[in-house]
């Protein structure tokens, strides 16, 4: 992809080709936190994985697996993506033992927001180069572990106990010339000098124990929450449209100065578009999961986002919102909406990307498509487990078993999304893998002056459509999705191709085993 | 002891230049390791000591110390000395559930690091304890020795005190604001007036600060010399060289004021006195620091010697560097003399009442022996 690019050419058509591949896909995700990609690094293939920290600063670790003869060296660094003032150095990845080809570091991220772990691979075949977005936030909360807290109140006791009994060794004998004994009168001041002391620790305990719980409460209401979000269906005479709205006040005032000021909240920045659409919509019928759309709605204010509501079966939907910022920052905004009842008769699509899928799963690894071709989940392993690489690969065949031509849809050769029963899960993905190519090209594209709202996106948004490269299309027409699901539990995986200007799109339920069985 | 106190400040404020200027750190980077080793040698010498002096003293010796559990003997400084390094020892685990927990502090401030700065300063406070014991029981041809090991010994807890209140009250830019009176106000007489007490010398307070200068300025001047460059991401700040400590806080004039004020009523009533020093502390702090901080805001002090204007490779550079901050205010949001007063009245109260706490700390300090 850009990679390979980058390597034959000139700085600026390398950042022209980055801005080409960018410009391809996004995703975000739910409940999904670490960030996968799959693409060059130069001459060579990488896939690489960053498990994010969960709180911050802290350590995120880097996996890449890099695949070419005569890799040397791996590195990795992360930067925020307005710190254009320098980059740290580099740290070397090491080879895990045991398995050629991966190599893993750990890497502090000291700042929240939007970050890049940057991978360079040099080799006998040269060197390359290749940036992951990686969205880093506080996203959980940490309980104390019973064993540690019991030690440490143990050690904690007896460290008080020293205090108290130290306190009252200075009264009774401190003061004393040396080798006379107290008497009762210093006996009993030594007494009250360690109650009194134990008072004053308790004190001291209390107070220690309300900042602790202040603190605590600071860094729990501190922690990433996405912003809020409502949705409606509209009708209009026979016609129906959904409408997302992004209802946080935080967004609705984000550009009243004085407002996110008084209310100590720093300031999003703007929505840029991937691909062209300004929000990738997905809904999710709950709790069944039997009815799925895939759609783009329009937007005149980054607030309300429209679209033409497709033929879906009656009941209530997970409706989600893939939105990239400016700085890169992916995010999914999420809501539920109810379906009354299923629209009559042939619907203007606001987009000609929308798609919708309401036909009940494979009942095994081949689903039949609808226009008669064949999808095949490619099972590497009899079973997932969570948190391990699980390769998702799925073949298209024709009615006669030969690969299927398929064509790129939206800039991709398939797209996948990943949604556990009980909406905790739910991650967009393309061959890829789960970052953000927008948030990819804005990392990119950001020059020093680009801290003003707004003039990175315009730049963004100002490309000559001639360099939307779309990737090849994969001549044995499978499509595979780097991705590790990150808990247990029941999946359902969509996955759209194209056919003959057609969105085909077939679901695969998963169970994914804990990682202990 | 004395050295193991010595390592500690030095160790602390070397580590917190790193994480200023480098910021990558592990536990075996030299200034952690100097803060490990200082622990290890105050709690393996005074462990010695006390199992020295309960099981083979001889009868000086443990007529020079104090029972602890009816059984163990041994110098009340070393107690706390133990004390300390186990309060350090038993910060290491908090501390790392807390980075675990809550993510790296970005303050200097947290409950673990709390618990880690009194097991630094029990050290320290063990070491006072030795020297003033020494001081007070020695004849006159040791006198001079201890009075001077004790005002070092003191001289390195007020570093102390002032490296953990250094994000509150320390720069220039901190020295218009009332918060900086409060803090200053209590923080430090609250142990200085009462080590100046104890002190046999002519001008205690004075002494102690002039160390706690010394120990500051070589630091300062030394890491400032050090070519360093952040490991760390992000940096919006390119530094070169380690950045330092800010220059340390001008308290040896109140100092000389608290001791000119002991020397004269310093043998009343102690309340009176406590007013008396704290109404002199807080004023004389305003008086000077109102005006050194317009002189350390200035491109007068954006020098190699006052090491102003010097921030950390992940502060993002703006005007913000050479305004005042947390200026008092009024409801309009705008710098107001009456809420800057009443900050001061609050500093001079609490100054008081630190003081007082600190005549009595003193007095015991001052009859210590064993």
């Amino acid at each position: 992809m850009h990679g390979s690019a980058a390597a034959r050419a000139s700085r600026k058509l390398a950042r022209a080709a980055g801005v080409a591949a960018a410009l391809i896909v996004c995703s975000a995700h739910v409940g999904s936190p670490d960030a996968w990609y799959e693409g060059s690094a130069g001459p060579y293939h990488v896939v690489i994985q960053v498990e994010t920290p969960g709180v911050v600063p802290g350590i995120a670790n880097v996996f890449a697996r890099v695949t070419g003869a005569g890799v040397q060296q791996v590195t990795v660094l992360a930067n925020r993506f307005d710190a254009l003032a320098a980059a740290p150095p580099p740290e070397a990845a090491t080879p895990v033992e045991g398995d050629p080809g991966l190599y893993s570091a750990p890497l502090w991220i000291m700042s929240s927001g939007s970050n890049s772990v940057t991978v360079n691979v040099v080799g006998t075949l040269g060197a390359g180069k290749t940036v992951v977005p990686v969205v880093v936030v506080a996203d959980r909360r940490l309980g104390m572990n019973p064993k540690l807290g019991a030690g440490l109140a143990g050690v904690g006791l007896f460290l008080l106990l020293g205090l108290v009994t130290i306190i009252g060794a200075a009264v009774r004998e401190g003061v004393l010339p040396p080798g006379e004994q107290p008497d009762d009168r210093r006996r009993w001041k030594a007494r009250t000098a360690m109650a009194g002391a134990a008072a004053a620790i308790a004190l001291a305990l209390l107070g220690g124990s309300r900042w602790w719980k202040s603190e605590d409460t600071r860094f729990t209401r501190n922690m990433y929450k996405p912003l809020t979000a409502t949705a409606a269906i509209e009708s209009t005479g026979n016609a129906k449209s959904l409408t997302l709205m992004i209802s946080d006040s935080i967004w609705i005032m984000r550009h009243d100065t004085a407002w996110l000021r008084k209310n100590n909240k720093s300031r999003w920045t703007p929505l840029i578009p991937d691909h062209g659409k300004i929000m990738h919509a997905f809904m999710v019928r709950e709790p069944d999961m039997l009815a799925f759309a895939h759609l783009h709605p329009a937007t005149s204010d980054s607030v309300r986002f429209r679209s033409a509501l497709p033929p879906l079966p009656p009941g209530r939907y997970r409706v989600y919102g893939d939105i990239v910022h400016e700085s890169g920052f992916t995010q999914t905004v999420s809501t539920a909406v109810d379906v009354a009842q299923r629209s009559d008769g042939p619907v203007a699509l606001t987009d000609p990307d929308d798609a919708t899928f309401a036909s009940p799963p494979a009942a095994g690894d081949k689903a039949i498509l609808a226009d008669g071709s064949v999808m095949t989940f490619q099972r590497v392993s009899s079973r997932f487990v969570e948190g391990r690489s699980a390769s998702l690969r799925f073949a298209i065949t024709d009615a006669n078993g030969n690969p299927a031509a398929i064509e790129p849809y939206i800039g991709m050769p398939g797209h996948a999304v990943v949604a556990r029963d009980d909406g905790s899960v739910f991650v967009h993905l393309h061959p890829s893998g789960t970052v953000s190519m927008a948030s990819q090209m804005a990392f990119t594209m950001r020059e020093p002056g680009d801290s003003i709202a707004g003039r990175l996106g315009k730049r963004m948004n100002q490309m000559d459509s001639s360099h939307f490269a779309v990737p090849p299309m994969p001549a044995d027409a499978v499509v595979s999705f780097p991705y590790a699901f990150p808990k247990p539990g029941n999946y359902f995986v969509w996955v759209q191709v194209k056919r003959s200007g057609s969105v085909l799109t077939a679901a695969f339920p998963v169970k994914v085993d804990a990682l202990t069985q | 002891m004395v050295f193991a106190s010595t390592c500690i400040v030095v160790g602390l404020i070397w580590d917190i230049s790193w994480h200023r200027t480098v910021g990558r750190d592990s536990f075996w980077t030299l200034a952690h390791v100097l803060e490990q080793v200082a622990a290890v040698i105050a709690g393996l010498s005074c462990g010695w000591l006390v199992l020295h002096t309960t099981f083979a003293g001889g009868a000086e010796e443990r007529a020079r110390s104090v029972r602890f559990w009816r059984f163990f003997r041994g110098p009340l400084g070393a107690w706390v000395c133990i004390w300390g390094t186990m309060m350090m020892i038993t910060s290491a685990p908090f501390d790392n559930w807390w980075h675990n927990a809550y993510g790296l502090d970005v303050k200097i401030i947290s409950p673990p690091h709390i618990v880690l700065a009194w097991g630094m300063m029990a050290i320290q406070i063990g070491a006072i304890l030795m020297a003033v014991a020494a001081q007070n029981r020695s004849g006159a041809e040791n006198q001079q020795l201890y009075r001077f090991m004790y005002a070092y010994a003191a001289g390195i807890l007020i570093t102390m005190l002032v490296t953990v209140i250094q994000d509150e009250a320390s720069v220039g830019n901190h020295m218009h604001a009332s918060k900086f009176y409060i803090i200053t106000g209590w923080v430090i007489p609250l142990f200085l007036i009462g080590l100046a007490r104890a002190s046999r010398l002519k001008w205690p307070a004075t002494t102690i600060t002039a160390i706690y200068m010394m120990i500051s300025l070589a630091m300062m001047w030394t890491l400032q010399l050090f070519e360093a460059t952040p490991m760390l991401a992000p940096i919006y700040n390119p530094v070169t060289h380690m950045v330092p400590a800010p220059f340390p806080l001008l308290i040896i004039i109140p100092a000389v004021a608290v001791d000119l004020l002991m020397r004269r009523f310093g043998r009343g009533n102690d309340w009176k006195l406590a007013a008396l020093l704290g109404l002199a502390w807080v004023g004389s702090m305003v008086a000077i620091h109102w005006f050194w901080g317009e002189f350390l805001l200035s491109p007068a002090a954006r020098n190699f010697f006052f090491a102003a204007d010097q921030w950390s490779y992940s502060d993002r550079l703006g005007p913000w560097r050479y305004q005042f901050w947390g200026l008092d205010t009024d409801a309009a949001g705008k710098w107001s003399m009456l809420s800057f007063l009443r900050g001061l009245g609050i500093a001079a109260v609490l100054s008081m009442i630190a003081t007082r706490m600190s005549l009595l700390l003193g007095s015991g300090l001052a009859r210590v022996k064993r």
